[in-house]
């Protein structure tokens, strides 16, 4: 019963043979580059592409459910760019914009 | 003319369709990176500039094989490699990775 199920998932025409496989699923790599960035300092985040990332991600969630079939793959991938996008935007926001008076306050005391 | 354009508005892989919306939105990664360099490149990220080279080669011929061909998400990504082998190579140069021609040659 496996066996079949996967001969006929590797012989699919969007299947593993296929881009139609490999491009999509190779999207999920941009979600994981941005999870791995997570360490990094946020004064090495680019506000220009993790906005273009989010939006990207948001836009292209939207149209995965509005196409016919339905992509719940793409939809996933793309709610994926968006969630890692949005916060790395928040990560580098919150050190511009909402931490400067914290900071200040522990270098005055030392 | 106007025939023309009206054949684009109206054609499979036009503004009416999500075909043409989705590698508009993409145009957005282009641009951003496009102003990435002219910032210094500390601030390039290599995870994220290597997987869009990978990321845009294989949209490339996943443009020219899906049907109906998608000749405007061929560009988009054409573009984004260009655009990302270029931060790619300035944030290889500061790795060190592209190498000191002239140091061998001072050695000697």
């Amino acid at each position: 019963m496996a066996a079949t199920k996967l001969q006929a998932f590797w012989n699919h025409p969007a299947g593993p043979k296929t881009i139609h496989f490999w491009a999509p699923t190779f999207k999920w790599g941009i979600s994981i580059a941005n999870i791995a960035d997570f360490a990094k300092p946020p004064e090495k985040i680019s506000y220009p592409q993790q906005v273009a990332v989010a939006c990207t991600g948001i836009i292209w969630s939207r149209y995965s459910l509005v196409i016919t079939p339905k992509n719940w793959n793409l939809f996933s991938v793309n709610v994926a760019m968006a969630g890692t996008g949005l916060y790395q935007l928040s990560r580098k926001i919150r050190q511009d914009y909402l931490s400067d008076e914290k900071d200040a306050a522990p270098q005055l005391e030392a | 003319m106007s025939s023309a354009f009206k054949a684009f508005l109206n054609s499979p892989v036009g503004p009416k369709t999500t075909h043409f919306w989705g590698p508009v939105s993409n145009w957005g990664i282009i641009l951003a990176s496009v102003a990435d360099t002219q910032k210094p490149p500390e601030m390039i990220s290599g995870n994220m500039t290597g997987v869009l080279c990978v990321y845009s080669a294989l949209f490339v011929r996943f443009a020219w094989m899906v049907r109906p061909r998608n000749y405007f998400l061929m560009v988009t990504h054409s573009c984004n490699e260009c655009v990302q082998l270029y931060q790619l190579s300035r944030w290889a140069r500061l790795q060190g990775f592209l190498g000191k021609k002239k140091e061998p040659e001072a050695q000697e």
